[in-house]
């Protein structure tokens, strides 16, 4: 009922957002996938309040999508820097994008700084003296932003291991 | 000093509420992550460290929320062509999408605008950006596992690896996209049965065979019945029988040689080293550890011989250095050394 009177204005508003049939697709398919596995709190009053919280949740499937593609780019303008004998196996390739999508999606709730320091003294192996140069913040603050990130990206681990557990609990 | 690491015991089944230790905890363990990772710890702030590792579970616990980041988002990257180009890169997209999400925060409010941050993003399909992505088999880092295909045949994936199957009315067809797999075709099927790597088609003749590819080569090793080889750039044809194994690229079919019987023992979760140098080792270890395993120069020729249990690396480590009368030091969780004893210390009581 709900996908019936709600599928096809969302699916035309998906499509001008996005500027493509297939993703728009997916997507409308996803949301209504998500409010069936886990129903809006106290249901819907009106038709309306359906459609405002359709979209709200199609606007933040928007935005990760769009994430997602930036990624994605950021990984194969990487990829077309290296010389052209550098070519890392299919799989080592999705390990790595794989691993972007994911710090990436972490990141995001950080301020940029911190992100930066994250990225720069987890991923590049910087030390915090040679971040803290380059930030323009004293190493101290480098840790705090290190702690910071690391922290959020431990919590998330944690939620989900402690999902899993409980799905596995009888 | 003289226990063997390999005793300690593995991270405990935690009950349910103790798989979250109090925030904290967790900060804690964020900040000597930080100091470790600063340059900055001195060895007085490492030994702390351990001391605090070891005082409590929930120390342990949330230690392990470190190390699964630092394996499996870290490690990944550490590892990619040019960490501080994808850095700079990643923080530009970030920076692009955060101007963007500005514009449209008011907009996602209501419905939680994270919610295929973490758990989605494992679930939605890349697209065809990466062959073994959409791979029908695929294997992770530290991951040895047997499918059996439609036509009854049984393949073995090695660690990081991935495969196509594609059976078709007049010819079954495997298509290996990343790393070894073994292949145990099924007798009395009549449509042929085909391996296909860039490099060129193998066609079974015989039941039992493992494909492996390598930069620019494939190397298959046969150890029952035989296995027709032709290339895929000059259509060279040879055939390798039971026993033989033989590399080649898309022109050329090196000559064959004996096969090597531990070729296949990665199957049964086993690394036979046969008179092997440790650095030869710690490779093919290193494709079942998502960590860092570092080796000394000075032991790295070193032979060795043994069995080992591919699945369970650290338990392997520790026989291996006995074996290669090497020590393992591990400067931080995700980062395994190995060196030469030192001299005083060779000598046990």
């Amino acid at each position: 009922m709900l996908y019936s009177d709600h599928h096809a204005w969302l699916h035309t508003w998906l499509q001008r957002r996005l500027g493509n049939a297939a993703d728009a697709a997916d997507l409308a398919h996803e949301a209504f996938l998500r409010l069936i596995l886990r129903p809006a709190p106290r249901g819907f009053g009106s038709p309306l309040e359906a459609r405002a919280y359709l979209r709200a949740m199609a606007q933040g499937m928007c935005i990760n999508l769009w994430r997602r593609r930036e990624i994605e780019q950021a990984w194969l303008d990487t990829l077309a820097a290296q010389p052209v004998s550098f070519a890392p196996s299919a799989e080592r390739q999705a390990i790595v994008l794989e691993a972007l999508q994911e710090i990436a999606a972490l990141l995001q709730e950080l301020p940029p700084k911190a992100a930066q320091a994250f990225l720069m003294s987890a991923v590049c192996g910087m030390s915090a003296a040679d971040v803290g140069d380059e930030l323009g913040v004293s190493s101290r603050m480098v840790r705090k932003y290190v702690a910071q990130a690391m922290l959020r990206c431990m919590q998330a681990h944690a939620v989900q291991t402690a999902a899993a557990l409980r799905q596995a609990a009888p | 000093m003289s226990g063997s690491p390999a005793a300690q015991a593995g991270p405990l089944p935690a009950p349910d509420d103790a798989a979250l230790p109090p925030h904290g905890v967790m900060e804690q363990a964020a900040q000597w992550y930080a100091l470790l990772v600063s340059g900055e710890a001195s060895a007085a702030d490492r030994m702390q460290w351990r001391a605090w590792l070891a005082s409590h579970p929930h120390h342990r616990r949330a230690w392990t929320y470190v190390e699964s980041v630092s394996q499996r988002v870290l490690a990944p990257l550490q590892d990619s062509p040019d960490p501080r180009l994808l850095a700079s890169k990643v923080h530009a997209a970030h920076a692009r999408a955060r101007s963007r999400r500005r514009v449209l925060a008011t907009l996602g409010a209501a419905a939680g605008a994270g919610w295929l941050g973490w758990a989605g993003w494992s679930r939605m399909p890349f697209g065809d950006l990466v062959a073994s992505w959409t791979a029908d088999y695929r294997t992770g880092t530290g991951d040895i596992r047997a499918f059996t295909l439609e036509d009854g045949s049984r393949i073995w994936l090695n660690a990081a690896s991935a495969a196509s199957a594609d059976m078709g009315a007049g010819l079954r067809r495997l298509t290996l996209a990343a790393g070894e797999m073994l292949v145990a075709t099924r007798h009395g099927d009549p449509r042929p049965f085909v391996v296909d790597t860039p490099q060129g088609r193998m066609r079974a003749l015989g039941t039992r065979f493992t494909v492996r590819r390598e930069a620019a080569h494939t190397l298959l090793a046969v150890y029952e019945g035989a296995v027709e080889i032709r290339t895929a750039g000059s259509a060279t044809v040879g055939v390798v029988p039971a026993g033989r194994q033989a590399r080649f690229d898309g022109d050329r079919i090196a000559q064959a040689t004996p096969a090597d019987p531990a070729r296949e023992a990665w199957s049964r979760g086993e690394l036979i080293a046969w008179d092997l140098s440790l650095a030869d080792i710690v490779q093919e270890l290193g494709r079942y550890h998502s960590g860092h395993i570092s080796l000394a120069p000075d032991v790295a020729q070193r032979r060795v011989f043994g069995t080992f249990p591919l699945r369970d690396v650290d338990g392997a480590l520790a026989m291996l250095a006995q074996a290669a009368s090497v020590r393992l030091r591990r400067p931080l969780p995700w980062w395994i050394s190995i060196e030469a004893r030192p001299a005083a210390a060779s000598s046990r009581p």
